[in-house]
């Protein structure tokens, strides 16, 4: 796992959030991880494949998800985490990954990325790198975990 | 599918020569050619082309000008470029320029056929690959059970609807990548995902951690078996497989995708019933390019 892999995804979070009037993003902290990842109510996988290949593997807790489509949507109240609340947020994760293959490409590195799975409920997630770099980001008071399991594809 | 009409944009007379003899013998139809913005213009409005190949330094202007130009007259002309000079910047502004391609000089004769194929590559491509997916991953879950346990599973439950799955147990997901992009999944019950741990492994598996490798590597095969094979029938779907994730607990639900073929069976096993769920998207497609 290279750090290099950290700043496409932390400038994608400030060129994406904002634009869906999400304005405050911060950094909260950057952790190893093992290869399980809990979940924290919504989980949200994106697929990797090119020059780098993985998953991008976005956790989200259940209120912090509708709080984020409810902002998606121009504050349209969101009670439960329906369709569209599930819509909105997997859509939120397809900005954000193909933001970073982008910027990825501004450093000559070509990615291109699958159509998000988002899955909620009690469950662990198992990626395939015995290391994961877990980015926290802090969005106007809610928490989005980045957590990365990318690799340099050799074939 | 109807011959592609092709216009080729260079300043120079050998290039032009060159890529004439490429595309023709590539099967297209070369409808004109032009040196110069003027001349482009010119050209592109009398032989509506389905496609232009773009040189990026002409004199007086430059390939992105000459696309952008292209793209007043009819937007839905496709522009590849075709130049010796690529770097990072190029490429970023080509893309911005809404180029569908990008083949660098001196250019590979049947690469940048295979290019222009799959910029070209429309409607009919996705039909192609709704008719053939759900038989190929069927298959490929059938061989790859029957290579690793000998046994004949039966296919059940077959179907196209669209709905949240919810799974006890252990679910893998696979993002797939290429012309369409898509994912299957694969899941099953802890003691089914034992079983055949046990079966495959021919002894009690260690731990979890070993069952969820083996469901893994074992879905990981099928999907990219199936993948493999579907490439084979028609390579413009260059079909990869992103690392499969495991998940397992007590409560899974995958959201219904906004995906628009979708198809789901369940195997039978003697071991227990594994199902499969599998989808794609028209989408963007990926950005094509033969550096």
């Amino acid at each position: 796992m290279d750090v290099n892999y950290i700043n496409p995804i932390l400038s994608s979070f400030a060129n994406v959030l904002p634009q869906l009037g999400l304005a405050n993003v911060e950094k909260k902290g950057i952790s190893l991880k093992g290869k399980f990842i809990e979940s924290p109510g919504v989980v949200i996988i994106v697929g990797i494949v090119g020059d780098i290949k993985g998953n991008v593997i976005y956790g989200i807790t259940i209120d912090d998800a509708k709080k984020i489509a409810s902002a998606m949507m121009m504050g349209m109240p969101v009670n439960e985490f329906d369709e569209l609340a599930q819509s909105a947020i997997s859509e939120l994760t397809n900005m954000l990954t193909a933001n970073v293959a982008t910027n990825f490409s501004n450093d000559n590195i070509i990615i291109n990325i699958s159509t998000p799975t988002l899955i909620h409920g009690k469950f662990t997630a198992n990626a395939i790198a015995d290391k994961v770099v877990c980015i926290e980001m802090d969005v106007n008071g809610m928490t989005i975990e980045v957590n990365i399991s990318m690799e340099k594809n050799t074939i | 599918m109807k011959k592609v009409n092709v216009v080729i944009v260079d300043d120079s007379a050998f290039q032009i020569a060159l890529l004439r003899d490429i595309l023709t013998e590539g099967g297209f139809n070369v409808v004109g050619e032009a040196s110069s913005l003027e001349e482009t213009i010119e050209v592109v409005t009398n032989t509506k082309p389905d496609l232009v190949t773009m040189d990026m330094t002409i004199p007086g202007t430059d390939g992105f000008e000459c696309t952008r130009e292209i793209h007043k007259i009819d937007s839905n002309i496709k522009v590849v470029v075709v130049s010796s000079m690529m770097d990072d910047e190029i490429v970023k502004k080509a893309r911005k320029t809404h180029v569908s391609g990008y083949a660098q000089k001196p250019v590979d004769a049947e690469e940048l056929t295979l290019l222009i194929n799959r910029v070209m590559a429309d409607e009919e491509l996705f039909s192609e690959l709704d008719s053939l997916y759900s038989s190929i991953f069927k298959q490929a879950l059938l061989d790859v059970i029957n290579r690793t346990t000998k046994t004949v599973p039966e296919i059940t439950n077959e179907s196209n609807v669209n709905v949240e799955k919810n799974i006890e147990g252990i679910s893998i997901i696979m993002g797939v990548i290429g012309k369409y992009s898509g994912r299957a999944i694969f899941d099953m019950s802890f003691e089914t995902a034992s079983n055949l741990a046990k079966a495959l492994l021919k002894r009690d598996p260690k731990n979890n951690d070993e069952i969820l490798n083996v469901m893994s590597e074992l879905s990981n095969m099928a999907a990219g078996n199936a993948c493999s094979m579907i490439n084979k029938k028609n390579k413009l779907f260059g079909l990869r497989v992103a690392p499969p994730t495991t998940f397992h607990g007590e409560s899974i639900s995958i959201s219904k995708a906004e995906l628009e073929a979708i198809y789901s069976a369940v195997a039978k096993t003697q071991f227990g019933d594994l199902s499969m769920s599998i989808g794609f998207g028209r989408g963007e497609g990926e950005w094509m390019s033969i550096i």
